[in-house]
């Protein structure tokens, strides 16, 4: 920052001082920019039909696209699927994360406290789709935990290719986004309120649901949104653990803009996924505030 | 259907009808005759499958096309799906294709022929020698060239089936398959068949379709597996399925790494398909006339004998030999009677319904 602020000292004209904030905020702006002119484009696609005799799109509007993605049962039943999945998702990864999260900041053991933080970053380093197809081989037919079954002679389970292994895989390529998120906000709550709560006569529980879940909400709140909008668009896991009958939004999308080339409804169907997840965002920022995601803002 | 740019056509014509003499063996030319044709590019890009298809298509046409011309041949393996809106979006916008030639489904290649933005294959000498099968349903030329067809079989693990191979599409409807059976995720392969063994007829495809729609939900309670062409393999390596609706080309890979598996085509048929080989609209002339050289080269005995006999599949020229595994193998027909029992829809119609028949089978599916 500071090197940035000598470089406008000499670089920008002392007349234009009071737009240099505006300075400042042109590279976010034009990146803004650039996703609203694509948003644009999407937007104008999803008024447009495909004419199955040229594949070509039409040259007027409409909102046959919408129209059709509005009334198609598989799509209210894809999206229903993905809204539940997101909100089983964040639920589970919020009750995990949380521990994880408070014994990585008070543990006085700096061997424990590297120990998680690299299994924390571990996962960072191996794709999401190489992940899933970890636990095809673990969770498949023949894979490790069927043959522990095997062991206590147990037939085969199919662990595989369904909604819990969808919400599973979801939740394990979560869990990490979610305790990066949580453990500033518990960082920030000082050891000595969870001790002049004890001494105040609270026990471990009520000074968990007392005291530090209500401290902890801004890091809650903000690991809940990134947890929630991440699963909403997800694609591999339901791609790869769904065994192709768990889609999710983003998959029907996928079908439209490759499959049937469809550009239109494709369209359609991602500015519906964005209207849906911003609303769901907004709703929360109204309810909750923005969590740690106001950047130290205060907080609702 | 013509998809030419008349300023441009005249002058590929004639650069094709100055090599028209040399007819098939233009093909097999020494370099010295090379010399005389276009400038040659450093490279080629030819789009292809992975695994056990390209390895195919380079051994037996983009190694010997290099050998004879010095172009090398660089194999983009980009999904058929995925570069398909890549290529329309470089010929609405006039810029040179990402590729140069596109190996793709027939049904793929069908739509973007109807959207103009492939080249006319009319010329290419060694089509005279092709038998009708590499001409594509539909369109008064050759926007397309077919190089080869094959099955969408009943693929099966031999153990599952104790009394012998299914004869019947029905027969996975055994309540012991249940949770055992992989479709494609589109039900490609699947609704032509499932027409039959829903008691409906081909005739009625693609006006009505109600007994394909009834036998798919009838497997939807089997809860099958759906997947993609790699998926099936691994399926069938990791014994998560006991058949599949799926190409031989699959099941012969995974009969190849150890995997104890059979195929038949069922009393109510298999869907038969063909896929193909185009040229995408806006390369520069030379570059233009060597990728037709090879699509032509594609199509010699030479090289589909070698293509095809690691695909395991029939293809559009007189005189191939079925792989040894092969010979008599209802995935491999060559004879017409071998065709008896395989389904075969022009392209068109598929093209035009098949939205339609996914929505259908995505709407069962995910029900």
């Amino acid at each position: 920052m500071d090197g940035l602020e000598w470089a406008v000292d000499r670089l920008w004209p002392r007349t234009l001082s009071r737009l240099t904030p505006w300075l400042m905020v042109l590279p976010a702006i034009l990146l803004v920019g650039l996703l609203v002119l694509g948003l644009i484009q999407i937007a104008d696609a999803s008024l447009r039909t495909l004419d199955r005799s040229t594949f070509l799109m039409s040259d007027s509007w409409s909102d046959a696209n919408y129209a059709r993605a509005l009334s198609d049962p598989v799509y209210a039943k894809i999206l229903w699927r993905s809204l539940s999945g997101a909100v089983i998702v964040t639920a589970i990864t919020l009750f995990f994360a949380f521990p994880y999260a408070y014994l990585m900041v008070r543990t006085p053991r700096a061997w424990l406290r590297k120990l998680l933080l690299i299994a924390l970053f571990l996962p960072f380093f191996i794709g999401q789709v190489v992940r899933a197809y970890g636990w095809l081989i673990i969770l498949g037919n023949q894979g490790i935990v069927n043959d522990m079954l095997g062991l206590v002679g147990v037939a085969p389970l199919r662990l595989l290719y369904n909604y819990p292994a969808v919400v599973f895989g979801l939740v394990q390529y979560m869990l990490p986004f979610a305790v990066l998120m949580l453990a500033p906000a518990l960082t920030a709550i000082p050891e000595e309120t969870e001790a002049a709560a004890g001494s105040l006569g609270a026990n471990w529980g009520r000074t968990l649901v007392h005291v530090l879940l209500p401290m902890a909400r801004p890091g809650l709140v903000g690991a809940g949104l990134v947890v929630m909008t991440l699963t909403l668009t997800d694609f591999a896991m339901p791609a790869i653990l769904g065994g192709g009958s768990q889609d999710f939004i983003a998959n029907a999308i996928y079908d439209q803009f490759f499959r049937t080339s469809d550009q239109g409804l494709g369209s359609a169907l991602a500015l519906m996924l964005v209207g849906l997840g911003s609303l769901i965002v907004g709703a929360i920022f109204m309810l909750f505030g923005a969590g740690t995601l106001a950047m130290g803002g205060r907080s609702k | 259907m013509t998809h030419s740019r008349p300023r441009r056509q005249l002058t590929r014509r004639s650069l094709l009808r100055s090599t028209a003499a040399l007819g098939a063996t233009a093909a097999i030319l020494p370099s010295k005759i090379w010399a005389q044709e276009p400038e040659k590019p450093s490279e080629l890009i030819v789009r292809a499958w992975g695994g056990s298809w390209v390895e195919s298509l380079k051994a037996g046409v983009s190694d010997p096309f290099t050998e004879m011309t010095g172009i090398r041949i660089r194999h983009d393996l980009t999904e058929d799906n995925e570069i398909q809106p890549k290529i329309w979006a470089a010929a609405a916008q006039g810029r040179v294709p990402p590729i140069h030639i596109n190996w793709d489904t027939t049904t793929n290649a069908t739509k973007s022929a109807l959207r103009g933005v492939t080249e006319d294959l009319s010329d290419l000498p060694n089509l005279a020698n092709a038998t009708e099968l590499a001409k594509p349903v539909g369109f008064d030329g050759y926007p397309m060239v077919n190089t080869y067809g094959y099955v969408y079989v009943l693929a099966y693990r031999p153990e599952a089936f104790p009394d012998g191979p299914p004869a019947s599409w029905r027969h996975l409807l055994d309540p012991k398959f249940k949770g055992r059976i992989a479709l494609y995720n589109d039900g490609i392969g699947f609704h032509f068949p499932a027409q039959v063994a829903g008691g409906g007829t081909l005739a009625d495809i693609p006006s009505n379709m109600t007994a394909c729609w009834d036998f798919v939900e009838e497997m939807k309670a089997q809860e099958p597996l759906l997947g993609e062409d790699p998926d099936f393999t691994t399926w069938f390596q990791n014994g998560e399925i006991d058949a599949a609706c799926t190409i031989s080309t699959n099941a012969r890979e995974a009969r190849m790494n150890g995997v104890d598996i059979q195929w038949t085509v069922p009393e109510e048929g298999a869907k038969f398909d063909t896929d193909g080989m185009w040229i995408p609209v806006g390369l520069p002339e030379n570059e233009l006339y060597w990728a037709k050289q090879y699509i032509n080269f594609a199509l010699t005995q030479q090289a589909q004998q070698v293509w095809l006999d690691g695909l395991g599949l029939p293809g559009v020229v007189p005189g191939l030999t079925p792989p040894a595994d092969l010979v008599d193998d209802a995935s491999y027909p060559t004879q017409p009677e071998d065709f008896k029992n395989l389904i075969r829809i022009s392209g068109q119609i598929q093209v035009e319904n098949e939205s339609e028949w996914f929505s259908k089978f995505k709407a069962i599916m995910q029900g």
